[in-house]
């Protein structure tokens, strides 16, 4: 095995939830609120079933194959000419998938904070940082995930709570004004982020305590959702109406917290709870990255192809739009239906090949003997 | 460790601390004019004119205060200078002053925004527009409208405070008029209603002996728009009125008198809470409007002891009355005459009725004037101050 290090199912869990929720709280509710208006608080939920779907088809292929990753399993599964397809399938899709994240992050730092500085220097130091975590494998992504959710959640949860005294419940009602559909368009953009999880099929083997990993990713599923939709919610009550009109909207209610004229213009703290989110959110992908890769191409090591593969990461980053507005677009059209159908269709279907052929064989035994 | 080892992990150090600091951003802050408030101003020509309030953070080491004389826009003092710029909009504006200032400005401190009487008649929202899409800009700013021009109103040099926009941000979140944000503004412009309302600022005049411009601009009325524009305003007591209906309501005297007594009675306000039911029967649109108080006698004119419960039972129904007597003249006003939809009906019928509601959205304008509003009070005397029978009274005129 390539990678030697050990992480807990408790350190996966907390590895996966700053890796959906980080840029699914920036750009997002914008997209659910245009949809879903005063439901888009619903919308998190009607998601989270893809995220619990995915955890649950994850889980069963690695059951059968307990020590591979899921680039590795395809090969065994459907033989290793389109084994090999579909993995390439898998890899191209997490360098463009890691592009779309950095320019995320890039776009949400140059529009907000620093107007002048070049996009490329701030997703540039952003791969760099993260290459560096990536390098020294998966345990100590492992343990900074351990540091860096704890700060996260309860930095939300104040925020969350410092916007209590702006917040107006009527802008919830009337609930399903138009039926059960606007919420469920919303949800089509975060299935695609809670499909994400298929991450997990990269780190499970590598779980010390295996019979917890289906648990503990439920578990960061449940927490996803929660976190989403308690977000949503508070954006709801604060700006109502006009959520939509805003590109972040999760950050400009935090921008309008103020408490005892005293207590305002927080959203420096903000800005450093998304930056450490996005930073481990890059971390996982990356690391998926470069350790499928690896195993595709059959190395002995993984960390030979880090930096180039950083070097790719940002030109994809660069590539992926020419601005903010085709990077919306992209995301809130046709991106959850690529996401979903990579990684749950895909596995899916692995799933079921992986079951048939098993049947087949202990078939083939039962006839033999 | 190699000395070669060393020098690369210092050198490496190095190239961090030079890429932390983020070079291309880098603002000093006695490179900065923070603007405090912000005021938008139509010309006869159809330009807009911005006058800003500027607060300049004194130089390291500088001494005196930086200030002063402001060049085309007016005096300034105690450090806040006041300048002017035109353009075709206001960012077009902004640039033309610029040209003036050899500080870049900033926005992070936007206080208050003020329109003149001319901008606010002529439409708002591209204004609004260009302050919700800046980064830098507060959706917290309060927003106002002068009775006259915005630069009237934030060239003034208040006694007290440091600026006429920090005079104007007191005023508007003590909260004894309508307060209105950014973030309120828009709400309530792209909301059901179709109708905003904005306080209103007037310039006080000026003391015996003050110098010229040494004077604050308060609020006193209520400006009231259609769509964007402002189409009329409405005085303090009706205001009141209005905030009723807004449930806005926080602090209030209400004088009282007794029939059958002389003198007045005066009691505050110490909780207030105004509860809306919407009704639709027969195609009619019908809202009950519940408010009711709780208030603390803070004078007695009378000769009435207000300890008696009768008698405090008196002063809660005339309380009733004159509560009663402000909403229909606000509701008479507003609804009647400008028919604008500043409570907000709209949004509570579509909350109640949606399906119903949205069948007449298009026509709400029509509607609104014809809702049948019943008004509903409800008031609380809690407590007479800390004294008992009226003070400086010979025991015998008392009623007890």
């Amino acid at each position: 095995m390539i990678e030697k290090g050990k992480i807990s199912a408790a350190q996966m869990g907390m590895m996966m939830y700053p890796t959906i929720i980080a840029t699914a709280i920036l750009l997002v509710p914008a997209i659910t609120a245009r949809h879903a208006k005063q439901d888009m608080w619903l919308s998190p939920l009607w998601a989270s079933l893809i995220g619990f779907l995915t955890v649950y088809i994850t889980v069963r292929l690695h059951e059968l194959y307990p020590e591979k990753t899921i680039i590795e399993y395809s090969e065994d599964i459907l033989g290793k000419f389109l084994g090999k397809v579909i993995g390439l399938i898998f890899l191209f899709y997490y360098l463009y998938a890691n592009g779309i994240i950095i320019r995320e992050y890039g776009e949400f730092v140059v529009g907000n904070f620093l107007f002048y500085t070049p996009l490329v220097v701030v997703m540039g130091s952003m791969v760099l940082a993260c290459s560096f975590a990536v390098r020294n494998g998966v345990e100590v992504i492992g343990r900074l995930a351990q540091m860096i959710v704890p700060i996260v959640i309860i930095l939300i949860v104040i925020n969350i709570i410092l916007l209590i005294p702006d917040m107006e419940v009527a802008n919830m009602f009337p609930i399903m004004e138009k039926g059960i559909m606007p919420s469920l368009k919303g949800s089509i953009i975060p299935q695609g982020w809670f499909s994400e999880f298929l991450l997990i099929a990269f780190l499970l083997p590598y779980v010390a305590d295996r019979n917890k990993g289906k648990r503990w990713g439920m578990i960061s599923v449940a927490a996803v959702m929660l976190t989403l939709s308690l977000v949503n919610i508070a954006v709801l009550f604060v700006l109502g109406g006009i959520t939509d009109r805003f590109t972040y909207p999760a950050f400009s209610a935090v921008r309008y917290i103020s408490i005892a004229d005293f207590l305002e213009h927080i959203e420096a703290i903000v800005m450093a709870l998304w930056v450490a989110g996005i930073f481990m959110k890059v971390a996982v992908f990356y690391y998926a990255l470069v350790l499928g890769t690896a195993q595709w191409m059959n190395l002995e090591d993984y960390r030979p192809i880090i930096f180039p593969m950083g070097f790719l990461i940002l030109l994809f980053a660069v590539w992926s739009a020419p601005s903010l507005m085709e990077l919306t677009h992209y995301l809130g059209s046709t991106s959850p239906f690529y996401r979903i159908s990579i990684q749950v269709g895909i596995p899916l279907l692995l799933l079921f090949v992986a079951k048939w052929r098993k049947r087949a064989n202990n078939q083939k035994l039962t006839q033999q003997g | 460790m190699g000395i070669l080892q060393r020098v690369a992990k210092i050198l490496l150090v190095c190239v961090n601390l030079i890429l932390l600091s983020g070079c291309w951003d880098r603002k000093e802050v006695n490179d900065l004019a923070l603007i405090v408030g912000l005021g938008i101003d139509q010309k006869k020509d159809g330009k807009i004119m911005i006058t800003v309030e500027l607060i300049a953070p004194k130089a390291a080491g500088g001494g005196q205060m930086l200030g002063g004389g402001g060049g085309d826009g007016g005096g300034g003092g105690g450090g806040k200078i006041v300048r002017s710029g035109t353009g075709t909009t206001v960012a077009d504006a902004i640039s033309n002053l610029q040209e003036k200032l050899p500080r870049r400005v900033f926005w992070g401190h936007t206080k208050v925004i003020v329109f003149g009487e001319r901008a606010a008649r002529a439409g708002i929202r591209q204004h609004l527009d260009f302050l919700s899409r800046n980064p830098q800009a507060r959706l917290r700013s309060n927003v106002l409208v002068s009775k006259g021009t915005a630069k009237s109103v934030l060239e003034l040099i208040p006694p007290i405070e440091q600026s006429s926009s920090e005079v104007l941000r007191e005023l508007s979140e003590s909260q004894l008029l309508l307060r209105v944000t950014i973030k309120d503004a828009l709400q309530m412009l792209s909301g059901d209603t179709g109708a905003a309302a904005l306080p209103m600022v007037k310039i006080l005049p000026r003391e015996k002996g003050a110098k010229e411009l040494q004077t604050i601009a308060f609020t006193q009325r209520t400006a009231i728009f259609k769509k964007d524009k402002m189409i009329g305003d409405i005085d303090d007591k009706l205001t009141r009125g209005v905030l009723w209906l807004r449930n806005e309501i926080k602090r209030a005297n209400i004088t009282v008198s007794l029939k059958g007594e002389k003198g007045n009675i005066t009691a505050t306000m110490i909780r207030a809470h105004t509860e809306f039911v919407p009704k639709y029967e027969k195609g009619k649109w019908k809202m009950i409007v519940k408010a009711t108080t709780e208030d603390d006698i803070i004078l007695n004119g009378t000769k009435l002891d207000l300890l008696n419960p009768k008698y405090a039972k008196m002063v809660e129904k005339e309380l009733e009355n004159q509560m009663n007597k402000r909403i229909r003249d606000a509701l008479k006003k507003v609804q009647k005459e400008m028919k604008a939809d500043i409570f907000g009906f709209a949004e509570i019928f579509h909350q109640k009725y949606p399906r119903e509601w949205n069948r007449v959205k298009n026509r709400w304008e029509e509607i609104f004037p014809t809702v049948e509003v019943v008004v509903k009070t409800k008031a609380y005397v809690r407590r007479p101050g800390i004294d008992t029978a009226p003070q400086g009274l010979p025991e015998q005129e008392v009623k007890k």
